[in-house]
């Protein structure tokens, strides 16, 4: 027993006088989402199990936090821990390789714990697990009122001519069949049109694009353009959209404007019940038994049926400038290993952030959020998100044209020419 | 009958001076309210609950709250950010308004060979960006070791407030007769003299407008300060306000109160001064 009591003092006064490692996180953190306060309360967690580390923070968000991002890659100064996305908008990091490996720092058996897709390296543009998402986002999803439509004599429709039978009835009413806010540009693109191209070009012809062996100006891209041109010439989207601000769309939708909603799966947080309020926009009863989640009806024309378009997530990555096998990599593992415990995924997946790639992550949920898994596991065929392979110098042209063809300004040929000038413009700046 | 006439033409031309001013008022009431509008709008939804804008965008409050505005100054940090917001401000209008003074009564009136070398080094900074120095800016502020203190923000906040400030002042001094000048010389008196007592009151307008536009610019500036420091306490308000903005929130009620709050000092300011800001940019317009 005295040995032991020994051996347990030399090991504490050892360790007392071991040197405390710090590390530089740069933390993405939103002041104003649900679910604020506890992931404050998450990283104090941290700090309190492990007083032998300790945490510098710096917290950005948005344009700020990638300013920063790129200033510190271009001055080598990384911080140990940093938040970045799997594509284009992280650049940077994947194209120089400035974080550490995800796959040999975690190791598999750690991985095996997340879905295929997470841990697949072909998700992310540096072709390394550059960082482990902590979602797997689907960017176009139909958020129903299954009521309203029963309510009008309709069932919850499934094919593009389903649609286009609720139109006269739905319209004399003043109720659009489908509502698209388009204001800002991107929803058309990432919300409708990555999956309408997915399912009628496919995922290949964007591959060919880049590579060389396809243009923009092709019947696949001017078919799927010619798509949403019809979605508006029909009036299941209403030209109007056009000036609907991203944020407006959900109050719209709850009350009762619009039949179904085009947005992304993380827009089942926008009718969750609000924790300061203590009101929902749309009432967790209603939710359950009012609405359903779906994916985009089969199109005319689509050669690759079933497909949604769907990105890695975001997540946490490592300096690669950290030595390998050194006290602060120990504690840069550990940091992580924390941040996508069950514990704390779970955290995240009950405040509605996301739907976790951890396997088995339980939490308490509203009936929205809540379908979400059941819509993964039902739609397992995804498809390319266009701003995530897409320079924004070709994307956004994308954007533009696709409000453009909303307002019936231009036709889908004269859009597809404007986007391959785009990208051949784009791609002569890259030589 | 030719009283009649004049009767008449005066009634004219008293309807049309009537046309003209409500035309006027009509055209001043339209701009008036495009910039006032968007200011109620705001301040009127940072009193709503997220769940009441989403569904009242354009009504009154009907269930006012100040939860807002307690979560946005607790979340935002905002407490800690006014202080540094404030130092900032003040500190680099001061060096700027005097030094931009004091080189510009140099450039202007005390010519040497290399005046418009280094005046047009000077100068030539207005043509730059900030997004074109960010990332050098930043590396030479970890190079020399000052990243994350206020001298770094002061330093390069100055730098970066000359040029404009000393292409004022060198233009409005320029007006100033250099008679006066060669008259204290012959008197005796010396160039720092001549500064303090004839250039400097005289200077006055083109203070006012440097000290408008140095307030201004500073105290909304947020590319420099994110990439010039780290830590929460050396922050200024604006990146307090750009940690509630994003396309994809949907918290608007707090967003809302955090804009009002970064906005409200920059709002009583100019309601404090309005008379002097009026006067100082219509003076600085003109040269002396």
């Amino acid at each position: 027993m005295k040995k032991l009591i020994i051996v347990a003092l030399m090991i504490a006064v050892a360790a007392s006088l071991q040197a405390q490692v710090t590390l530089k996180v740069l933390n993405y953190q939103q002041a104003d989402q649900a679910g604020y306060l506890e992931d404050v309360a998450i990283w104090e967690r941290f700090q309190t199990l492990n007083p032998d580390i300790k945490l510098e923070m710096e917290v950005l968000f948005n344009d700020p936090y990638h300013e920063k991002l790129q200033a510190y890659a271009a001055a080598g100064t990384l911080p140990d821990v940093f938040y970045v996305w799997p594509g284009a908008r992280s650049a940077v990091i994947h194209e120089k390789k400035l974080a550490k490996d995800l796959a040999k720092l975690l190791g598999p058996d750690y991985l095996k714990n997340f879905t295929g897709a997470a841990t697949n390296p072909k998700n992310q543009l540096g072709g390394y697990l550059v960082q482990l998402p902590q979602s797997f986002t689907y960017t176009s999803v139909m958020y129903v009122n299954v009521k309203l439509l029963k309510d009008n004599g309709f069932a919850v429709p499934k094919t593009y001519a389903d649609l286009k039978k609720m139109v006269p009835k739905l319209k004399a009413k003043g109720i659009a069949v489908m509502m698209l806010p388009n204001k800002d540009g991107w929803p058309g693109q990432s919300c409708l049109f990555s999956t309408v191209a997915g399912r009628i070009a496919g995922d290949k012809f964007f591959d060919d694009v880049l590579a060389g062996k396809a243009k923009f100006t092709d019947k696949a891209f001017v078919d799927s353009l010619k798509v949403v041109e019809d979605l508006y010439k029909d009036g299941i989207i209403q030209r109007s959209d056009n000036a609907i601000g991203y944020g407006e769309g959900p109050g719209l939708f709850a009350s009762g404007k619009a039949a179904i909603f085009l947005d992304g799966d993380w827009r089942t947080g926008a009718y969750i019940t609000d924790k300061a309020s203590g009101k929902a926009l749309i009432d967790p009863k209603a939710q359950a038994s009012d609405f359903a989640l779906l994916p985009i009806v089969a199109l005319p024309g689509e050669k690759f049926p079933g497909v949604n378009s769907a990105v890695a997530g975001t997540g946490w990555a490592v300096s690669g400038s950290i030595p390998a096998g050194s006290a602060k990599e120990e504690a840069a593992a550990r940091l992580i290993k924390y941040l996508y415990s069950e514990e704390v995924q779970a955290i995240r997946y009950s405040t509605g952030a996301y739907v976790p790639t951890r396997l088995g992550v339980k939490a308490t949920l509203e009936p929205l959020p809540a379908m979400l898994p059941g819509f993964y596991a039902a739609n397992p065929k995804t498809s390319y998100v266009i701003d995530g392979v897409l320079d924004p110098a070709v994307y956004n042209v994308i954007n533009d044209g696709l409000v453009a063809i909303g307002n019936g300004t231009k036709t889908a040929a004269v859009v597809a020419k404007e986007v391959q000038a785009a990208f051949e413009a784009w791609k002569a700046s890259k030589k | 009958m030719r009283t009649e006439a004049n009767a008449r033409v005066r009634a004219r031309g008293l309807l049309g001076s009537a046309l003209a001013k409500a035309a006027a008022y009509l055209v001043m009431g339209t701009f008036t309210l495009m910039t006032v509008y968007p200011l109620f709008w705001l301040t009127m939804n940072s009193f709503k609950t997220t769940r009441e804008f989403q569904v009242n965008m354009l009504g009154l409050p009907m269930d006012p709250t100040l939860e807002n505005f307690r979560m946005a100054w607790e979340f935002g940090e905002f407490g800690k950010l006014f202080p540094n917001s404030f130092i900032y401000t003040i500190g680099t209008t001061a060096l700027v308004i005097a030094l931009s003074v004091l080189a510009g009564f140099a450039f202007a009136k005390i010519p040497r060979r290399v005046t418009k070398w280094i005046y047009g080094s000077f100068v030539v900074g207005i043509l730059l960006t900030i997004n074109t120095l960010m990332i050098p800016l930043f590396i030479e502020v970890t190079m020399l070791g000052i990243y994350n203190t206020r001298l770094a923000v002061l330093l390069v906040y100055v730098g970066a407030g000359l040029p404009i400030g000393i292409y004022l002042s060198t233009e409005y001094i320029r007006g100033i007769p250099t008679a006066l000048v060669e008259s204290a010389r012959i008197d005796g008196a010396g160039y720092f003299t001549i500064f303090r007592r004839i250039i400097l009151p005289m200077a006055a307008p083109v203070a006012t407008t440097l000290a408008i536009l140095q307030i201004c610019s500073t105290w909304n500036e947020f590319a420099l300060i994110n990439i010039l420091v780290s830590r929460t306490e050396l922050k200024s308000l604006p990146l307090g306000i750009f940690k509630f903005s994003s396309s994809l929130s949907t918290d608007y009620g707090k967003q809302f109160a955090a804009l009002v709050i970064g906005m409200a000092p920059m709002l009583l300011f100019y309601v404090a001064f309005r008379k002097q800001i009026t006067r100082g940019v219509a003076a600085g317009a003109v040269k002396g």
